[in-house]
């Protein structure tokens, strides 16, 4: 079929597209929809034994700072489906929340002088591994159906994306309601937990986000 | 169709007519991008012949359609289509380093030689008229590639100006309608 040809069929088959609405207000009603369901988690998760620490301030600045990147990178990943927004900026702001996020567990680690030992035989936190990983499956297929509405222009950058949102916003939910004395342990399980989440929907993401999605019904 | 006077001339009221659906907005629209669209390929893709561009613009043209619900009317439509015309060329270029890794180029051999061995197809493909209704009963494109590139001997850049396929779709036909005939017309001999 030459150039022309295609044209003209693209015209003629036309039908109405109802636009996407800005990037910042469809990461809203995900963030929205996604704090419900962590507070239901979280309650959930108390109501079995466990207490809620959500008011203990020395826990207030990471958890902050985790939920400040959860929205950010929530927000870019969205916008990294529209074309024309630029890359950079969408990924730089959600980095720089997830390493303050990071820096600030770091600091506690450092403070409590934890044995490497102690923080990997800390068996309890498998509980919080489950919550962060089978937990986010449902945010994580709500954000991919959402992502597959746009272009697929960085399949991988867009599910990492998604994956800290969704990974660090469960991992506030665990911090609520389990109890997290010890940072170097949040640091090393949860962060685990977030980055496997990270590596494994990135590389997941080249059989979900893909052109031959967007395109269903289009062909030449 | 929508003349350039007319209030919507500009490319991104033109895309936010066709998001509701107007095709005259439509066409005028992919017909004042294409040129721009194949600018920039043949730019870039300089080595790239005629039908390589011009199977690189369709590709731009249906994933421009397929995502135009992403466009958004109050954000400026070039870097819009520009997006999305980087991204499908450096897919196409992955594309093209992963297809050429896998094929091997070889010397054409001579056609004819002294040896009677290689002429005994030949001499056995007499039959002209079973070679017609083999031809015919090809597909459509199969027909077409035998038929500019066998019968009317043209180089494969210029069957693929002809036909409107690139010279991958080309080599493809042919190689499938050789074996086609040699199935065909091996079943009538035995």
């Amino acid at each position: 079929m030459n150039t022309e040809h295609l044209i003209e069929r693209l015209a003629k088959d036309l039908t109405p597209v109802e636009p996407l609405r800005r990037p910042g207000r469809r990461a809203a009603v995900w963030l929205l929809g996604t704090a419900l369901y962590i507070a239901i988690l979280a309650v959930a998760m108390s109501a079995l034994g466990f207490a809620t620490h959500a008011g203990d301030a020395r826990l207030l600045l990471p958890q902050l700072a985790a939920i400040v990147a959860g929205v950010l990178a929530a927000t870019a990943a969205v916008a990294s489906v529209v074309p024309g927004y630029s890359k950079h900026v969408l990924v730089w702001p959600p980095i720089a929340a997830a390493l303050v996020w990071l820096g600030t567990l770091i600091v506690g680690s450092l403070s409590q002088r934890q044995e490497l030992v102690t923080i990997l035989s800390a068996e309890h936190e498998w509980l919080c591994v489950a919550q962060i990983v089978i937990g986010s499956a449902p945010l994580v297929a709500v954000l991919a159906m959402m992502l597959r509405r746009g272009a697929p222009l960085n399949p991988a950058l867009t599910a990492a994306l998604a994956a800290i949102a969704v990974g660090i916003l469960a991992n506030v939910g665990a911090c609520a309601s389990t109890p997290h004395a010890n940072d170097a342990i949040t640091l090393v399980w949860h962060g685990g937990a977030i980055l496997v989440l990270v590596l494994v929907c990135a590389w997941g993401a080249r059989f979900v986000l893909t052109w031959g999605a967007a395109r269903r019904g289009v062909s030449a | 169709m929508t003349t350039p006077n007319s209030p919507i001339d500009d490319l991104g009221q033109l895309m936010r007519a066709a998001q509701q659906g107007d095709p005259a907005a439509y066409l005028e629209l992919l017909h004042k991008v294409t040129p721009r669209i194949r600018q920039i390929v043949m730019r870039q893709r300089g080595f790239a012949g005629s039908a390589d561009v011009e199977d690189l613009v369709q590709d731009v043209l249906l994933s421009l359609h397929a995502v135009r619900a992403t466009y958004d009317s109050a954000r400026p439509f070039v870097p819009w289509l520009l997006a999305i015309v980087r991204n499908r060329l450096v897919d196409g270029a992955r594309r093209y380093a992963r297809t050429s890794g896998r094929e091997v180029q070889i010397d054409e051999d001579d056609v004819t030689f002294s040896e009677p061995a290689t002429n005994l197809d030949i001499e056995e493909l007499g039959d002209a008229e079973a070679l017609r209704h083999a031809v015919r009963a090809l597909p459509e494109g199969q027909r077409e590639a035998i038929q500019l590139l066998k019968l009317e001997e043209r180089s494969l850049k210029e069957a693929a100006e002809v036909s409107g396929t690139s010279v991958g779709a080309l080599k493809v036909a042919t190689h499938r309608a050789m074996a086609t005939l040699r199935r065909t017309l091996g079943t009538k001999r035995t």
